[in-house]
């Protein structure tokens, strides 16, 4: 909101929205915009009024405790709502809470505090608990004053990134260079920087992180276009793609954000602002640079195996050792200017004029799958074999039923071969057989 | 990803019973110390502010870093021991 704006002059819709963001009951929707104009008076100006009415219904609790509370003149003390509504607050802000008893009510609202200054600020969770927890109320102060886009606010707020950059370019510089300062501890959660060289080339947006502060964050940076934030991050992308790993990527990236290398580069980079996100066009992009920086800065030498290198020195010591990580994974691969490493693949046998060298076998066949096939070969088949077994069967079953008659059979044929011989086992041999046909 | 304590690995083997609260991962002396005199004597009443505190991983390593002043590492041995518990027995 630019602070000259008069809520009259302000069209019903955008009293509305003014209303709802900030956590205010909207009045019927049939309503006058007077009624609109009044609340937003009362709410939302509050702080250029130093004293107001308080006669109308739709008044919020919150805004009576604003009121009463001298530290927070906009933002609700988390100290001073109920359960309820401290739930409610956090709903508001997309986080289902727990119940909040006794132990877990000084967790709540802690997490309340914190999600209400990204709110205004774009400050980044995470690794900047610790400058929240140590001045959380003058910087909430300062961060009120700049809701209202006024000048003197901003310098002096640390982080102060949404709404103002947009519209006021020459606060860029400022902007930049304080995030510069304090940028450093937030890059040191990886995905983080990752994520802005992707702003200015395209609507990508941060990753569903815990941080939907973050998110608003870069819906206001992707509105600056030529910001020297976003060239600075924009030259880290060729880095970036370049590289394997992508760990390496995020803490490259992020240490070379907050190297102070932007005024030095934005004017190499000022050039590829503007381009389509091509890899090609990155390519040069780095090329180019390396020049450049060669010039400029010793240290900032793209050369790709030392792309960590020249980041900025408090992030140095965690490159370390993923830089030597990479040189593990890749032993044999030299360094190139563009840090593309390529491997040659195999070539395709058969095609383009290559002709088959070696003769490979048709598909590839596992050494049990021939063994098998050999076996197979020489088995009989199973149909046959179970033929052979029924009219076995069979055979074995006539002989069963028609016994005596074979064996008489045999027998005949057996003394006409014998005659000359033995006769008396042959006689043993007839009785026996007629003791086996009487028992039949 | 971090390789687990001793006390990790004999804490999430069985239930917790009665075990007091330095049996927890990441909770030394010191810090069991200051948590008994905040009244979580025993882990069990960890483990309910940490369900109370729906295992929210976020919520509870700050609620742990106000109570007893545990540093980084110490809250995440602590929040992986619970959860690793509350998988395996709850």
């Amino acid at each position: 909101m630019p602070f000259e704006e008069d809520p009259a002059y302000l069209s019903k819709s955008r009293l509305k929205s003014d209303l709802v963001a900030h956590n205010v009951a909207l009045p019927p929707a049939a309503s006058k915009k007077e009624i609109y104009v009044e609340l937003h008076l009362k709410h939302i100006d509050q702080r250029n009024a130093a004293d107001f009415s308080s006669d109308e219904e739709d008044l919020v609790p919150d805004v009576a405790d604003r009121e009463e509370d001298p530290d927070h003149t906009e933002i609700p003390d988390p100290r001073t709502l109920t359960d309820d509504e401290l739930k409610a607050a956090l709903l508001h802000h997309g986080v289902k809470a727990g119940p909040i008893v006794g132990t877990t009510r000084a967790v709540y609202e802690k997490k309340l505090k914190k999600l209400l200054q990204p709110d205004e600020s774009g400050k980044v969770n995470g690794a900047e608990k610790a400058v929240v927890y140590s001045d959380s109320e003058e910087e909430e102060e300062e961060e009120v004053e700049e809701e209202e886009q006024k000048a003197d606010g901003e310098e002096e707020v640390e982080e102060s990134v949404c709404t103002e950059s947009e519209k006021q370019t020459a606060e860029q510089t400022d902007l930049a260079k304080q995030e510069s300062s304090q940028a450093k501890l937030p890059y040191q959660n990886g995905s983080f920087p990752y994520l802005q060289c992707f702003m200015p080339s395209s609507r990508l947006h941060a990753r569903p992180t815990s941080n939907r502060e973050s998110k608003s964050k870069w819906n206001s940076r992707n509105a600056v276009k030529s910001s020297e934030r976003s060239r600075s991050r924009c030259k880290e992308i060729p880095v970036g793609i370049s590289r394997a790993s992508s760990v390496d990527q995020h803490s490259g990236l992020g240490s070379g954000v907050p190297s102070g290398s932007q005024s030095v580069m934005s004017n190499g980079c000022s050039s590829f602002s503007s381009q389509a996100f091509s890899i090609t066009q990155m390519v040069k992009e780095m090329e180019s640079r390396s020049l450049i920086s060669s010039s400029t800065d010793a240290d900032r030498e793209l050369n790709v195996s030392n792309v960590q290198e020249h980041r900025s020195q408090p992030i140095r010591p965690p490159q370390e050792p993923m830089k030597d990580i990479i040189k593990e994974i890749f032993p044999e691969t030299g360094t190139t200017p563009t840090g593309i490493h390529a491997t040659r693949r195999r070539p395709i046998k058969g095609a383009a004029q290559r002709p088959v060298q070696y003769g490979y076998p048709a598909t590839p066949v596992s050494p049990a799958t021939l063994e098998r096939r050999e076996m197979e070969r020489r088995r009989v088949p199973i149909r046959i074999q179970i033929l052979v077994f029924l009219i076995m069967a069979c055979i074995l079953y006539f002989i069963y039923v028609n016994l005596e008659d074979i064996c008489v059979v045999l027998l005949d044929s057996l003394n006409q071969g014998f005659d000359s011989e033995d006769g008396y086992s042959l006689q043993a041999e007839t009785e026996d057989t007629q003791v086996v046909s009487g028992q039949d | 990803m971090s390789s687990t304590s001793q006390k990790h690995k004999d804490f999430v083997a069985e239930p917790m019973g009665e075990k007091t609260v330095m049996a927890l991962a990441g909770i030394g002396e010191v810090l069991g110390k200051r948590l008994e005199e905040k009244g979580f004597d025993k882990a069990y009443v960890v483990l309910g502010q940490f369900l109370v505190l729906k295992k929210d991983e976020e919520l509870f390593r700050d609620w742990l870093k106000d109570t007893c002043g545990a540093n980084v590492k110490q809250q995440g041995d602590c929040y992986g021991c619970l959860k690793e518990w509350c998988d395996a027995f709850l």
